[in-house]
């Protein structure tokens, strides 16, 4: 669905029409031109047994459909907003990182064990993402906040990407990650890098990075 | 964000501030010396400018950021470059770095006492709150910063602070400009279009 227009770095402006509802952050409207409708939803158009999953998964940000006429401006908390267009493939991304996305895209929990088995698990754990993961399948728009805005850098099978699981925001396409450390004796007295763990993405797809190592 | 392409260099670059990297990269973290001798260990210790950098090495382009602040390039050809340690983001292996004992100018406004000195040939990366700007300061026309946007300054220039105090300020109808860094001589100055919180609010 195109449309997604960013009004400046952090302002995202969305046409809003019949066939066009998007989901959205709940409270993330900032102005709106025309009749747009804001109701609070807990399903996020997927039936109950997705929201319940959801919520026991932890991955649960109170969203909001955006119905109606006319267009809606979004942002949240002077953070910095990136448009993804979404063609057929899946978007992985931590929910608090999703801002709106269109109602034509399919949102999902996945356990991180179903990538790497108990490392997945590990993996969340020690990140900070905890064991679930939201997906985004579909063709459509949506956008991500992040601190300090994101890059989005490609990844091929001869070039696997190593990220901060700070800095990491999202990742798409066929990519496997694993949790790689860099202990070593320096880590454990307290005189370490700073760069203990990081997340090696193989395969190939895109993962996007933020310039900073603060959570949303 | 800045992004660094390496053939087997090394870049020292501030503790954690790697968000990402493609090929192979190690980081190590300086010893207590941070390349400076026991010695430039000890003036650190004692003047409160405490900094704590990484050694990364490797093939590859690696990418560095801190709280989403904004990168400035700063080229040394020889020249000196003295910046706040907490503005330090990364810089080329052949540059070297110590103490700079400015005096008394630094209190009140959260600098401390000293500050940190780069000088050599190559790449400096400075952090700011927002975009920095570089202002020219000739010889004839010095400039005046308020302490909290002042970033770093080069060349050669001499610091000074001005006060503009009165019975206003002291009963807190201040502008809120009372206090002022002078630069004479001939140099650049960086500036950033925020102010940091100091121990004074002047």
């Amino acid at each position: 669905m195109p449309g997604y227009t960013s009004i400046n770095a952090k302002m995202v402006q969305v046409p809003i029409g019949h066939g066009q509802d998007v989901y959205s952050r709940r409270g993330s409207m900032l102005a709106y031109v025309g009749n747009v409708d804001f109701a609070p939803t807990v399903t996020d158009g997927q039936g109950i047994g997705g929201a319940i999953g959801r919520r026991m998964a932890g991955e649960s940000v109170p969203m909001m459909h955006v119905t109606g006429q006319g267009t809606a401006m979004f942002g949240h908390a002077g953070l910095y907003v990136h448009v993804i267009e979404l063609t057929g493939d899946t978007l992985y991304i931590e929910a608090d990182r999703l801002l709106l996305y269109d109602a034509t895209l399919q949102k999902g929990t996945m356990f991180l064990g179903e990538q790497g088995g108990a490392r997945g698990v590990i993996r969340g754990a020690v990140s900070g993402q905890g064991l679930f993961t939201t997906t985004l399948v579909g063709r459509g728009s949506c956008a991500v906040i992040s601190h300090g805005g994101v890059i989005e850098l490609p990844i091929t099978p001869q070039r696997p990407i190593h990220v901060d699981p700070q800095a990491y925001v999202a990742h798409r396409g066929q990519v496997d990650n694993t949790l790689t450390t860099a202990m070593g004796l320096r880590d454990m007295i307290g005189r370490g890098s700073g760069e203990g763990f990081q997340l090696r993405l193989t395969g190939t797809g895109t993962v996007y990075v933020q310039a900073s190592e603060r959570k949303v | 964000m800045l992004a660094v392409d390496m053939a087997g260099e090394t870049v020292r670059a501030m503790n954690g501030s790697m968000v990402a990297y493609d090929g192979e990269m190690t980081f190590k973290r300086q010893g207590m010396t941070g390349g400076e001798g026991l010695r430039g260990a000890l003036r650190r210790r004692v003047a409160g400018e405490s900094m704590t950098l990484m050694e990364v090495t490797g093939q590859g382009t690696v990418y560095f950021a801190s709280e989403a602040t904004e990168v400035t390039l700063v080229e040394l050809a020889g020249d000196t470059l003295l910046v706040e340690s907490d503005s330090l983001l990364a810089l080329d292996g052949r540059l070297q770095t110590g103490v700079q004992f400015i005096g008394l100018r630094g209190m009140g406004t959260g600098q401390g006492l000293a500050t940190t000195k780069v000088e050599g040939q190559g790449t400096v990366a400075i952090l700011s709150d927002g975009p920095a700007i570089a202002l020219e300061v000739a010889p004839g026309t010095p400039l005046c910063v308020d302490p909290h946007a002042y970033v770093a300054h080069r060349g050669q220039l001499q610091q000074d602070v001005v006060t503009d105090v009165n019975w206003r300020t002291v009963l807190g109808q201040g502008s809120g400009e009372s206090v002022q860094f002078r630069y004479q001589g001939h140099g650049l100055v960086y500036v950033q279009p925020a102010e940091r919180g100091g121990i004074l609010e002047i």
